[in-house]
């Protein structure tokens, strides 16, 4: 058995430590340094993460109520407005120094800081998509509203693909 | 020797229809994924569904090589398999081998994980999400979006064993584990007992074939 076995074996948990194998933790004491706004670093990285998050979540709402069988406009209401407050001031979110280098756990990559011209125009774009939104929202339009949700989605996704780690 | 070696089906065609499609199944998820096509991923996982859930259905009532329940291994068997495995000694055993049933069960827990998560998951532009995705919290679905990525990578995983393994079994112990799930059939010494029939019974195809196809439809009916 062993003639066999001890290779496998060997191989069986090279390949289960190559799958494990993460990325470095973050340092939890990283991004303290305060910006020229009076955020830290990692407060800075924190809240646009927030912010993301809140984005999506109310976005997630506008979609689910549009497949819903009788989508309430009301709802939509609800939820562009807080989108539009989650994403007032995104091009502001990055500061330099806010980026992997500073040591705190963010999905931002160079990139941005790379090419900021680039970077800009992808967050008008979105802001240019959300403004659609809201005019279809204001018409009570159901299947333009669902044509505007559909045009913003990949305004995000523009976004991520180059900007933002992974997806 | 040649004439104690006689012919025998091992396989049932189906059992070998579901290995291939699952192959190009497998291959077509992550190709869409990768790629961010999210409405045929979400299309063809409605299809890869149906397909676990006929091998469940089949490993319940298919013939005595496709069952499911007699692969959950029992320690002794398994150990005295495992001291089979050496080049010359290894005698293949009809149907799964304990350490093959162990890698069946493992691979389709894997891939059944696979599919119940991404009929949740909730993609980071909470633009797309799996069939069900609209009944939880964006944040609960980019969690079990998450997981979904993490059981891709346990997936691929087990699927480069199941690789080295057959080719362990080709090149170290002469045993060739590919012919038998292309033709069905597998050669075997005289001395070992015949395995019982692999036939199928076509009413029970039939019955696991509704099943599936009645899971599928619910999804699309239930799902969004």
């Amino acid at each position: 058995m062993t003639r066999i076995s001890t290779p496998i074996l060997g191989a069986l948990s090279l390949l289960l430590v190559a799958s494990c194998g993460g990325g470095e933790p973050a340092d939890p004491n990283a991004g303290s340094e305060i910006l020229a706004n009076g955020m830290t670093v990692k407060a800075q990285i924190e809240a646009r993460q927030d912010g993301y998050k809140a984005i999506g979540r109310n976005f997630k709402a506008i979609n689910d109520e549009l497949k819903t069988s009788a989508p309430d406009v009301t709802v939509i209401e609800t939820a562009l407005t807080a989108m539009l407050d989650a994403s007032s001031g995104m091009a502001d979110w990055y500061p330099e120094g806010t980026g992997p280098e500073s040591g705190v756990k963010t999905e931002a990559l160079d990139t941005i800081w790379e090419d900021p011209a680039d970077f800009a125009t992808k967050i008008s774009d979105y802001e240019a998509a959300l403004t659609g939104l809201s005019a279809a929202v204001e018409t009570g339009d159901l299947e333009a509203i669902a044509a505007a949700a559909q045009a913003t989605g990949p305004t995000c996704g523009a976004c991520h693909d180059k900007f933002r780690l992974d997806d | 020797m040649s004439e104690d070696i006689v012919k025998t089906r091992v396989w049932d065609w189906t059992i070998r229809a579901f290995h291939w499609l699952l192959v190009i199944f497998v291959l077509a998820m992550w190709w869409t994924a990768e790629q961010g096509y999210m409405v045929w991923h979400k299309w063809l996982g409605v299809g890869f569904l149906s397909l676990l859930t006929y091998r469940l259905a089949w490993g319940a009532i298919g013939p005595n090589t496709a069952r499911l329940l007699p692969l959950v291994p029992r320690p002794r068997a398994l150990v005295a398999y495992l001291k089979t495995l050496k080049p010359g000694e290894h005698k293949r055993p009809f149907g799964h081998s304990p350490l093959g049933g162990l890698a069946v069960l493992a691979l389709l827990s894997a891939l059944w994980a696979q599919i119940l998560t991404g009929l949740f998951a909730v993609d980071v532009n909470g633009l797309a999400s799996g069939w069900f995705g609209h009944l939880i919290s964006f944040d609960m679905g980019r969690d079990l979006a998450d997981l979904h990525e993490t059981i891709f990578d346990v997936l691929t995983v087990l699927i480069v064993l199941h690789l080295v393994a057959i080719t362990t079994y080709g090149l170290i112990l002469r045993t060739n584990l590919i012919g038998p799930m292309i033709t069905g059939v597998q050669t075997r010494r005289e001395t070992e007992t015949a395995g019982p029939s692999v036939q199928v019974d076509w009413r029970r195809f039939f019955a696991a074939l509704i099943l599936s196809g009645a899971c599928a439809a619910a999804i699309v009916w239930l799902g969004r």
